[in-house]
């Protein structure tokens, strides 16, 4: 084929072609036979744990070198789930071998999230269950089943506290992770007030402001299978938070982890480590915990990471409908710029954010963003036309300088879905080098979106082994370096909204072809240097 | 003027802490015009010293007093760290039980005024405060004895005064509660609420004139809210003045944007049902039945047992079956 035709046709498969766009996802629930459907409770009382959603996990728990899947589910009495990832893109249902089910917790017990990790240092990973009502922690036993250790390890906070994400990060650097748990509002089923109008339909959940915060908890692991609760000790029990998502990260490069919790209509906190055992609550002076306009906002998912490549942890939190979500760059000083309206995150501005993660989708070495949705008020079209409670999923490119496009609309039909979109978590479930994104939706079917890898970006993908260190490395610094230039990242599975990650630290490195130099600062403190790796490996990292 | 202001605020920036935040309670007890700079000063002050309860304390003030929906959780918020870092401030207590009255929550009101009670026994506003609790809670007798008790260390408390009318009008004591209210306002208050209430209780009492001079102050101290020309459109009603009754219904009309916290706005909805059922009511005196009917449909779909709604479309039917004959 020669002459104009050609060109013309030939531009016109050029912009058909997956090069112009930077990821696609594609929804591979059914053939992956995950088949979790979300139990919310919903009821004509209108309870307020049954909009909130729960949470879901990657966690390899049989270390066979792929994530598997934990869906925690909302009602009580239903049924957590864990599915085994059988390495040819199909899961299986093990729950009920695992004993992770958590059905029996009582009549009045709402699910809510998870958090993974080691916290015994055997080399497997945990998990902890959180609830309206005593929390769980499963210890993993080795051999694909969980035991029930909350007495023994007395982590199962307030009776009838309503606790909301947790993670786990090693905050005083002994070398045994110790656990966060936000909490939300003060709310007891047995007082379930009526919220809303009268008119027939109109009855409503109930705005958070209705019922008081509820203090965060702190638990120092003990090191024998046991915590020891230090909230008050440490700072952070401040009974005006009402918090619903947390991260984890060393905002001051002071090599001491410091904790961000996402509030609901209060000001979110950021805790800075002291390096003694306490924090100091620094959100007023870096200004992260209200609006430009001095607001609070609703605060529900969060992640911490470097967005502006200036090696620096920002924040990312997602907010509710008709307020943007926020992207906090970290100037280096203590003091955080919110940034949300000019790095291109108008479209935020509608939809009710939920689950949120900062992961390098293209792997072209920067740090692109997922947010799902859905509306916390079931019938909030009837006071507000232009909403939904289901809504759809956002996907943002970072396109440089701390600036992002949505791209949602050109990565797939995946994004013209409406979801009740609530947990949400990353990992490269099938290992080919493209992050995938499950999402935990109320009330509704999971999602599991496979990663199709549409740019074919080099990448590598870190398993710390820590010695003095927790096993995993969370918290660990990592700087790559290569052809593409410098990155610092942190090990941190705990972000996003009631969810957990993948703890494998996945990072895009473009077009190199060799990482030139990577360096992990372990939250022991010790320092080591590689040289000379190759890309597209998963590499296992062992402190020395 | 700026300039000055300017140079005020940077003066006051290098001030002390304890004077600054003198400073800022002055401000806040005495004006309204700079509450959002007080506002920043106090988000400075917790900048540098995030456990200064006092700054808590101040800036759940400014919050409840710049009273924005979005503002009030974060009032409360702030009153709690308060409260966490010097639990025996009494005046916390007492600001945070207005939030959580405002809120619609008395019982945890009341839980905040009885500890400052304990800490500052028969304090007569911390039993103001205790008898509308007590009120909104069910138990207006009880809230009258409270009342009285704060009455007895000054019984000009024109607050406690208005309350002790609320509670006495829940006892079925309309007269009494009438003769509270004309103290209330004998005093000339610029505040709306004993206005509307006395003027509704004179259209209860059938004082159709006394009526429509209370409310027309009442609508005069804020022309924006609904509830004085809803109820005086009731009273020119009651005249045979239709024409002014609609008037004083245009001038009640709804006008706010669909938002979320339309979800949540009860008191919104009580005065939108007032004004449909007033509006079905002029239509039905005019003869307007379908219009008539419309508004009663609406006052009954938000209140499926409203009593005159369905009374007055009882009224319509029967006039159209026999205007049909």
């Amino acid at each position: 084929m020669t002459g104009p035709g050609w060109r013309v046709a030939a531009v016109l498969v050029a912009l058909a072609q997956p090069g112009n766009v930077s990821a696609r996802f594609v929804d591979v629930t059914a053939t992956s036979r995950i088949t979790f459907v979300h139990q919310s409770g919903a009821s004509p009382e209108k309870r307020l744990p049954e909009t909130m959603g729960s949470g879901v996990a990657w966690i390899d728990y049989d270390n066979d070198g792929f994530p598997d899947l934990y869906f925690v589910n909302g009602a009580p009495g239903s049924s957590n789930a864990l599915y085994h990832n059988n390495h040819d893109g199909t899961f299986t249902d093990v729950t009920a071998r695992a004993g992770v089910a958590a059905n029996g917790l009582g009549p009045t017990v709402f699910k809510t999230g998870v958090a993974v990790g080691d916290f015994d240092n055997d080399g497997f990973l945990d998990l902890f269950v959180t609830t309206l009502g005593p929390n769980v922690l499963y210890r993993n036993n080795h051999d694909g089943t969980f035991t029930d250790v909350t007495a023994k390890a007395g982590v199962a906070g307030g009776a009838a506290e309503w606790s909301t994400s947790a993670g786990f990060f090693d905050y005083d650097g002994d070398g045994y992770l110790d656990l966060f748990l936000a909490n939300y509002v003060d709310y007891r089923l047995s007082e379930n007030p009526y919220c809303g109008l009268k008119k027939d339909g109109y009855r409503t959940y109930c705005h958070p402001t209705m019922f008081d915060g509820v203090a965060d908890r702190l638990f120092h692991n003990n090191g024998d299978g046991t915590f020891t609760d230090v909230s008050k000790k440490a700072g952070i029990a401040n009974p005006a938070g009402k918090g619903l998502g947390v991260t984890f990260c060393d905002f001051d490069g002071d090599g001491r982890t410091d904790i961000f919790v996402a509030n609901d209509t209060v000001r979110n906190f950021l805790y800075r480590n002291n390096g003694d055992g306490t924090f100091t609550d620094v959100a007023y002076r870096a200004g992260v915990g209200f609006d430009p306009n001095g607001k609070p906002r609703a605060g529900m998912g969060v992640d911490c990471a470097d967005v502006d490549g200036d090696g620096r942890p920002d924040l990312f939190v997602t907010n509710f409908s008709e307020e943007l979500n926020a992207l906090f760059l970290n100037r280096g000083d203590g003091i955080f710029e919110e940034t949300s309206e000019r790095a291109g995150l108008g479209s935020s501005y509608l939809p009710l954010g939920f689950g949120t993660k900062l992961f390098d989708m293209d792997n072209d070495g920067d740090l692109d963003m997922f947010v799902t949705n859905g509306h916390v008020i079931d019938n909030v079209k009837l006071f507000q036309p232009n909403l939904s409670y289901a809504q759809r999923d956002l996907l943002y490119e970072n396109i440089g300088g701390g600036r992002f496009k949505d791209v949602s609309t050109e990565s797939g039909p995946a994004f013209g879905v409406d979801r009740v979109g609530r947990g949400l978590a990353v990992a490269d479930f099938d290992n080919d080098g493209n992050l995938d994104v499950v999402i935990s939706n109320a009330g509704r079917p999971a999602v599991l979106l496979r990663n199709q890898g549409v740019r074919a970006g080099n990448w590598i993908s870190i398993r710390a082994k820590g010695r003095k260190s927790n096993a995993f490395g969370l918290g660990a610094t990592v700087t790559i370096e290569t052809s593409e230039g410098r990155q610092v990242r942190e090990i941190n599975n705990v972000a996003s909204y009631l969810s957990s990650n993948d703890v494998r630290l996945h990072v895009g490195v473009g077009a190199a072809k060799i990482i030139q130099r990577l360096e992990i600062r372990w939250p022991s403190g010790t320092r080591q240097v590689l040289t000379g790796i190759a890309v597209n490996q998963i590499l296992v990292v062992e402190e020395p | 003027m700026m300039g000055v202001l300017v140079l005020i605020g940077a003066l006051l920036a290098q001030a002390p802490v304890e004077e600054r935040l003198a400073a800022i309670r002055a401000d806040l007890f005495s004006r309204t015009d700079r509450v959002a700079e007080d506002v920043r000063e106090l988000k400075q002050i917790l900048a540098t010293d995030p456990r200064s309860a006092d700054a808590h304390e101040l800036l759940g003030i400014a919050y409840r007093t710049l009273g924005t929906p979005e503002l009030i959780g974060e009032s409360v918020a702030e009153f709690r760290q308060a409260l966490e870092l010097d639990p025996d401030r009494v005046a916390v207590r007492f600001f945070l039980s207005r939030v959580y009255l405002d809120l619609g929550r008395p019982e945890r009101a009341k839980e905040e005024l009885e500890t400052a009670l304990t800490k500052s026994p028969g304090n007569p506003q911390l039993l103001t405060l205790l008898g509308e609790t007590e009120r909104q809670l069910k138990n207006p007798r009880r809230a009258v004895q409270v009342i009285d008790g704060a009455l007895q260390a000054d019984e000009s408390n024109a607050q406690a005064r208005y309350y002790r009318a609320l509670a006495l009008f829940d006892l079925g004591q309309r007269d009494e509660a009438i003769k509270e209210l004309e103290r209330v306002v004998g005093a000339h208050p610029e505040a709306l609420d004993p206005y509307l209430a006395l003027g509704t209780a004179y259209l209860d009492a059938n004082r159709s004139a006394d009526a429509v001079k209370t409310l027309s102050d009442a609508a005069r101290i804020d022309p924006a809210r609904r509830e004085p020309h809803i109820q005086l459109a009731r009273a020119y009603r009651m005249k045979g003045l239709l024409d002014k009754a609609e008037a004083q219904l245009a001038l009640a009309a709804p006008r706010e944007r669909a938002t979320t916290q339309a979800a949540y706005d009860v008191q919104g909805e009580q005065v939108e049902l007032e004004f449909e059922l007033e509006s079905g009511l002029v239509k039905l005196q005019r003869g307007q039945l379908t219009a008539a009917a419309t508004a009663f449909k609406k006052v009954l779909e938000m209140d499926p047992a409203n009593e005159r709604a369905t009374r007055g479309l009882a009224e319509v039917r029967r006039r159209q079956t026999r205007n049909g004959k």
